[in-house]
């Protein structure tokens, strides 16, 4: 149960030419899964390396419960991280590489046999301890890597792309465990990943950084419905933007006026940007709406399952729209459609 | 393929195989023969003669394991020089494989600015004659001191292995994730240790290679021994070169299989890890 | 960020300074002699009488240009000679038959073969007493021993020659056998598909393939033996001398003048061997642009 505080942090490599992180500020609580969530690149796993002491950073600080961890060195950090591709010491076996982190704090040996035996249990890898990690499967390699991590109970875990080299099957598998042991643990958890889905179903708040920089720290239910900008909303597979000015009270878009109930009105500028999901669209032949009610043309009609996905152009400008495919009107390219973007699902944002 | 030509072919491959292995042939016969004249094939007796002329195997009657002791003790040429060979050889080694370590390290993981020139001046001795360098540096050696000196040899043996050595590991290295040190840090391994379990494992393969390359350059430098040493270093090539120069081929066939000996062993030990892709490789058709 | 640029640098220096100090240091001191430069002697002044002297003074001129011709014949003999043994050998072995194994290990033996030992056993193989004299005697080919060609010791270096292709020929196979073998056979299978005959195979397929590697290959041997001093010391003649022993004859010479003409050859056998290096990578760079 530890809390981690990430105060201005820098961090820059001869080889680029901006920041690799770039003033970084995160106060992560005690037993949080946080995700760090960004295009490959962007400086999330330099965050994470600073973080065990990998790397040193240029300015900044790290604390962890209240005490700087700069100057310890990393082994003595309590701070593990499990890599991407595992990393399994290949010329040890499973019962070694797990009693790794003991060994090197001299526990008696029983002592880590029985840890070794008890972590492989909690990953429902019993029973393969004598093997070699060539023999094991991906998911077998990750378990055993999660349960090297672990053994030594970490002040925080830091896992690194946890489920970029498995299989789809495997995902949900792995993602159920992760979810299970943390919160059996309730060891603090950062993950790295740069696979939105995976952030929203795994973690109770999301770091997202582009180029270096933080650009929000919030719960994933945000980010959908109150994305920071158009950036973050784009990277959540926001489609729909309208350019809008304030006025009075409500937004003027070149579609009309919009009306606008966000409780950050007064946070915005006077020219700003509207989005809306496009499942939060609603369409209708005759104009049954009398609120955010516009006049446009279907331009195509995609169906995809259980959901349908409509463009429309509305005044030189397209929307997309995502409907439940069970009891839809009937709704064809090239007719004429009154789009409704209900006043409390839209949100504006500065850009 | 047509049956015939693939006879014809293999046929051909065996004779080129008798052909390449001819001279091992005549070493053996010639050292383990007594007055063999032309124009005979084989020898009319075989004979310990040339051995014992070379002190290395006692005269008939003295042949018990004191009597080998006895010889061998007295220090003569051939083990003198082959103790030399042997501890240049080792020395050598151990140190050059000490230096190219770190750079090595440097050159195969890190990018930086000047890495391609910095390659290109480290590989330079293997391009250009070692005739080129050391008869200049005959003269410097001179006036410090380390001509005729035994460490002197030792310094000037370290010029064609170095770019050998740094060259197999920096190979060894381009393919190492040191993520694996990181990891063993994360898990509670201190700097040491972590050299010690999981860096030294993961490169001892190669620096083995890299070792029996380094041991067999220095084993078979002529040029720059005699000339740094002065004649007063006396190893095993310049041994062979003296004797076939003074044309006894029985002596010289035998100092010769003395000679070739590691050189055989090392190939058999490194046929898994030699590849045309290596840089080592092309450290062998300087030998 | 300044702690990892210090760690290159500490890092490179030692084996830097053994180059620079060593060998950089070896040719400079070695080029300021070849210009006159001998305080040990009490010269000073700086010319290039020494060039001048070696390639074109009466005495040593005629040795000059037939070493210069010698050193270009044989290293150009023995880098094709090995070269194409060693093709013939491994597309031939490559193909799996009874005793691949050992044939490869044959074929690859003198690979870590010193050159010295290489040159005893051409002399013990092919000199007129040799192996293959008395073999050709006993089968009634020849009588005396000065009936056999003179193939060891002999003005057209051919005993140079000899131990080069045995020597280099391993280098080559090795590296042969690497590359056919990380090609597979799919390539020719592909070419035979489209009616392409084994001489078409060979000459339009594997060819071009084992190509770069094989030319990189023959830099390396023919700048090797273009300075190699033991295998001509051991089998050449006094006239016509191949370069690095004359180079050496002249820095052994007691009278300490002599010396200046040592160095000077053995910094035009470097020039002569940097221009080809230069040349083999203008030529590599040249086609990388052009692809």
């Amino acid at each position: 149960m530890s809390k981690l505080n990430i105060k201005n942090l820098i961090k820059s490599f001869p080889s680029m030419d901006r920041p690799a992180v770039n003033n970084v500020n995160l106060d992560i609580e005690s037993g949080e899964l946080v995700a760090f969530l960004g295009p490959s690149g962007c400086g999330k796993t330099t965050i994470l390396k600073m973080i065990t002491g990998l790397f040193q950073p240029d300015s900044g600080d790290i604390i962890l419960d209240e005490q700087s961890l700069l100057k310890i060195p990393t082994e003595k950090r309590g701070v593990v991280m499990v890599f991407q591709n595992y990393l399994l010491f290949p010329y040890m076996n499973v019962n070694e590489n797990v009693g790794f982190a003991l060994k090197m704090k001299g526990v008696d040996k029983n002592i880590i046999d029985q840890k070794v035996k008890e972590m492989l249990e909690l990953v429902k890898l019993p029973d393969i301890g004598l093997r070699k990690p060539k023999q094991l499967s991906g998911g077998q390699q990750q378990r055993v890597a999660l349960a090297r991590a672990l053994i030594s109970n970490p002040r925080i875990l830091l896992l690194d792309e946890p489920l970029s080299n498995l299989d789809a099957h495997l995902r949900d598998e792995m993602r159920d465990l992760i979810v299970t042991i943390q919160q059996k643990l309730k060891v603090t958890t950062i993950f790295v990943t740069h696979d939105q889905e995976e952030a929203v179903l795994l973690a109770d708040k999301i770091a997202l950084i582009f180029d270096g920089e933080l650009q929000n720290f919030t719960s994933p239910k945000n980010y959908y419905e109150k994305p920071k900008n158009i950036k973050a909303a784009k990277f959540f597979g926001g489609v729909n933007f309208i350019n809008a000015k304030k006025h009075n009270d409500n937004l003027s878009t070149n579609i009309g006026t919009v009306h606008y109930k966000g409780e950050n009105y007064t946070d915005l500028n006077e020219d700003n940007i509207i989005t809306i999901r496009p499942e939060n669209i609603k369409l209708s032949k005759n104009n049954d709406f009398n609120d955010n009610s516009f006049k446009g043309l279907i331009k195509s009609v995609i169906f995809s399952g259980t959901h349908t996905r409509y463009k429309i152009i509305v005044n030189d400008l397209e929307l997309e729209c995502s409907l439940q495919s069970v009891g839809l009107q009937d709704i064809k390219t090239d007719d004429t459609i009154y789009v409704h973007l209900p006043s409390d699902k839209i949100w504006a944002m500065n850009e | 393929m047509n049956n015939n030509l693939k006879k014809i072919n293999i046929y051909a491959i065996y004779l080129g195989a008798i052909i390449l292995i001819l001279p091992l042939i005549a070493f053996f016969i010639n050292a383990f023969s007594f007055r063999w004249f032309y124009p005979q094939v084989i020898p009319k007796e075989l004979s310990l003669q040339a051995w014992v002329r070379l002190k290395l195997i006692p005269k008939p009657g003295q042949r018990t394991f004191e009597g080998f002791i006895e010889l061998w003790a007295s220090n003569p040429a051939v083990i003198k020089a082959l103790l030399n060979s042997l501890s240049i050889g080792f020395l050598v080694t151990i140190v050059s494989i000490i230096i190219a370590l770190p750079a090595a390290r440097v050159l195969g993981l890190l990018n930086f600015r000047f890495k391609k020139l910095i390659i290109f001046i480290m590989v330079s001795p293997t391009i250009l004659p070692p005739i080129a360098f050391v008869l200049g540096l005959n003269i410097n050696f001179i006036s410090w001191g380390f001509s005729g000196n035994y460490f002197g040899v030792c310094l000037v043996h370290l010029v064609p292995i170095m770019p050998y050595v740094v060259l197999t590991m920096t190979g060894i290295f381009a393919n190492y994730n040191p993520d694996f040190e990181h990891q063993a840090r994360t898990l509670g391994a201190n700097k040491t240790r972590t050299f010690l379990l999981i860096t030294l494992p993961a490169i001892a393969p190669g620096i083995v290679v890299a070792a029996l390359f380094a041991f067999l350059v220095s084993w078979s430098q002529y040029l720059l021994t005699f000339l740094i040493g002065a004649g007063k270093v006396m190893t095993l090539p310049l041994l062979v070169f003296s004797t076939a120069s003074s044309g006894n081929p029985a002596l010289t066939a035998a100092i010769s299989i003395i000679f070739i000996f590691p050189a055989i062993l090392i190939l058999f030990f490194t046929s898994k890890f030699v590849s045309g892709e290596s840089g080592a490789t092309s450290g062998f058709g300087k030998i | 960020m300044g702690g990892e640029r210090l760690k290159i640098i500490l890092s490179l220096t030692p084996p830097l300074l053994i180059i620079f100090t060593l060998f950089f240091g070896g040719i400079f001191y070695g080029f300021l002699q070849s210009l006159g430069y001998q305080p040990a002697i009490g010269k000073y002044e700086i010319n290039f009488s020494a060039y001048y002297n070696v390639m074109f003074s009466e005495r040593y001129a005629k040795l000059f240009w037939t070493g210069l011709g010698l050193n270009l014949w044989v290293s150009f003999a023995s880098t094709f000679l090995a070269a194409v043994f060693a093709l013939f050998g491994a597309l031939a072995i490559r193909k799996t038959f009874f005793a691949k194994t050992i044939c490869n290990f044959i074929y690859s033996l003198n690979l870590p073969m010193p050159h010295l030992v290489v040159a005893v056993g051409i002399i013990f193989v092919f000199s007129q007493s040799g192996l293959l004299a008395r073999l050709a005697s006993q089968i009634g080919l020849i009588g005396s021993p000065g009936d056999f060609p003179v193939l060891v010791k002999d003005k057209y270096g051919l005993g140079i020659i000899l131990a080069y292709i045995w020597k280099e020929a391993a280098f080559f196979f090795i590296i042969l056998m690497s590359v056919l073998q990380s090609l597979g056979e799919n390539f020719e299978e592909l070419a035979q598909s489209l009616g392409a005959n084994r001489w078409q195979r060979f000459r339009y397929v594997i060819l071009p393939l084992v190509m770069p590697n094989l030319f990189s290959a023959s830099i390396i041997v023919f700048a090797f033996s273009f300075g190699a001093y033991e295998v001509p010391a051991l089998l050449g003649v006094i006239y016509p001398q191949m370069l690095p022993v004359m180079a050496f004859e002249f820095f052994l010479n007691p009278d300490l003048n002599a010396r200046s003409e040592g160095m000077a050859l053995s910094i035009i056998i470097a020039i002569i061997v940097m221009i080809l290096v230069v040349f083999y990578f203008w030529l590599t760079q040249a086609k990388i642009r052009k692809d």
